[in-house]
């Protein structure tokens, strides 16, 4: 007696989950989700955005100014999470709404910014 | 209701003054601009939910809703989208109650023109607007049915106002201070008036996380008009496919995707997965493989070692 009343639940339990399963339309394990493919899409094109400043004459003097070579600055910018280069990108364009970011607020700051957030300088934090 | 108006008591009105007027020249032209041609436009149509103290949020959703032809009682909506506690909704659940209605949320750029063009698009446009000022916000959703250039006003279903009548000026600094947030209620397959490709993009991959594989389907579908070949696009309707357990369109979209670029690892992961959802065990090993020996970064491959494993015990419980 007791032992069908179980078996009865069970049942119910097994046609519940198959009811749940044929509406939300869940795709098997170890599916890559679209979005994987959009945040590896917007990285590449925050770099590649980033590396056009990064690769302009005036700001390559600057960095060789302060002493630092681009191509470390490049190499860390790689190791950068998507959360951290979305907040450099966010940075950098907070301080300008549109138009040249250079002309705007100035290659200096631009380049002391880019060199702060990949970890190069500490200067912002102390101020 | 809960206006700007009660925010203006004696004791905070100047420094409250102070804020409105120092505000007002922070407008930029691309926020305020009208092509030159823009038509008065009004959704006369658009139905009114009277909201109850605070409940902008639900009201206003269900007004877009309608309107998408989407049936909703605002009591149902109000369970689903106020918080008590805040007094108030989120946009994140704005959007979310959206896609359990069916519905695609897409957060409009934040210009007087995107709204313009989505109602020419017979969409009315809701919006988050701060009534206060910063030091003392007044949050307030409702929306935009109409826009007359020439008066310079804004109509809006607002509150327990079936029809508020705003100078534009005004209406800009209340949405200023609501960050220009507005969003629109898409049927799965509409694109927006003006769409930015990454953003439509996400939102149609929030429908697909939240298992709205038809949905999602759908809504690629229309990408791919608009873009035709996009591999992101392309790759999203797989995937819908592959939930819908369509294995051979998923397949066959996979294979194309492959075709044009053999470097897409993530492509054939899921391949791999399709191939074994359909028996194809060495088929699916093989490409797992293929996937597992051209990449280099850590975080895929502990997904690709997945999916290995995955194969492989299908593979030997199929076979028993």
């Amino acid at each position: 007696m007791g032992l069908q009343r179980a078996r009865g639940a069970l049942l119910r339990l097994v046609s519940i989950s198959i009811v749940c399963m044929g509406f939300a339309q869940v795709a098997p394990a170890g599916v890559i989700g679209t979005a994987y493919m959009l945040d590896e899409e917007s990285r590449a094109a925050s770099l590649s955005r980033i590396e056009v400043l990064l690769a302009r004459e005036d700001v390559g003097r600057q960095l060789e100014a302060f002493g630092v070579g681009r191509a470390m600055v490049l190499e860390r910018l790689n190791g950068l999470s998507n959360a951290e280069l979305l907040e450099l990108e966010g940075q950098i364009e907070s301080q300008v709404a549109g138009g040249d970011i250079l002309a705007v607020i100035g290659i200096v700051f631009v380049v002391l910014l880019i060199l702060e957030l990949v970890g190069v300088t500490d200067i912002f934090k102390s101020i | 209701m809960f206006g700007a108006r009660k925010v203006l008591q004696k004791s905070r009105l100047v420094p409250a003054l102070f804020v409105l007027t120092s505000g007002c020249a922070s407008i930029p032209p691309s926020v305020s601009e009208l092509p030159d041609a823009a038509q008065a436009v009004e959704l006369e149509g658009t139905p009114f939910f009277p909201q109850e103290r605070y409940q902008c949020g639900p009201a206003a959703l269900t007004t877009v809703l309608a309107m998408s032809d989407v049936d909703v009682a605002l009591d149902n909506m109000v369970d689903k989208v106020y918080l008590p506690g805040r007094q108030g909704s989120l946009q994140i659940e704005l959007m979310a109650a959206t896609r359990t209605e069916g519905r695609l949320p897409y957060q409009v750029d934040g210009t007087l023109d995107a709204i313009w063009k989505e109602l020419e698009a017979g969409r009315p446009v809701l919006v988050l607007q701060n009534l206060g000022v910063a030091a003392i916000p007044r949050w307030h959703y409702a929306v935009v049915v109409g826009i007359d250039a020439e008066r310079s006003e804004i109509v809006l279903r607002s509150g327990t106002d079936k029809r508020r009548v705003t100078p534009i000026r005004t209406y800009l600094h209340t949405w200023r201070r609501g960050g220009y947030w507005g969003m629109v209620v898409l049927a799965p397959g509409e694109l927006p008036a003006t769409v930015d490709r990454s953003r439509y993009f996400a939102a149609i991959a929030a429908l697909e996380e939240v298992g709205r594989a038809e949905d999602a389907a759908a809504a690629w579908r229309a990408a791919l008009r608009k873009w035709p070949g996009d591999s992101v696009a392309l790759f999203g309707l797989a995937n819908a496919y592959l939930s819908l357990q369509d294995f051979g369109a998923a397949e066959t979209t996979y294979r194309d995707l492959l075709d044009r670029d053999r470097s897409l690892l993530v492509v054939r992961n899921n391949l791999a997965l399709t191939l074994a959802e359909q028996g194809e065990y060495d088929a699916a090993m093989e490409e797992i493989g293929v996937a597992l020996s051209a990449n280099s970064d850590p975080v895929l491959e502990k997904q690709l070692r997945n999916t290995e494993a995955t194969i492989r015990r299908r593979m030997a419980s199929g076979e028993r």
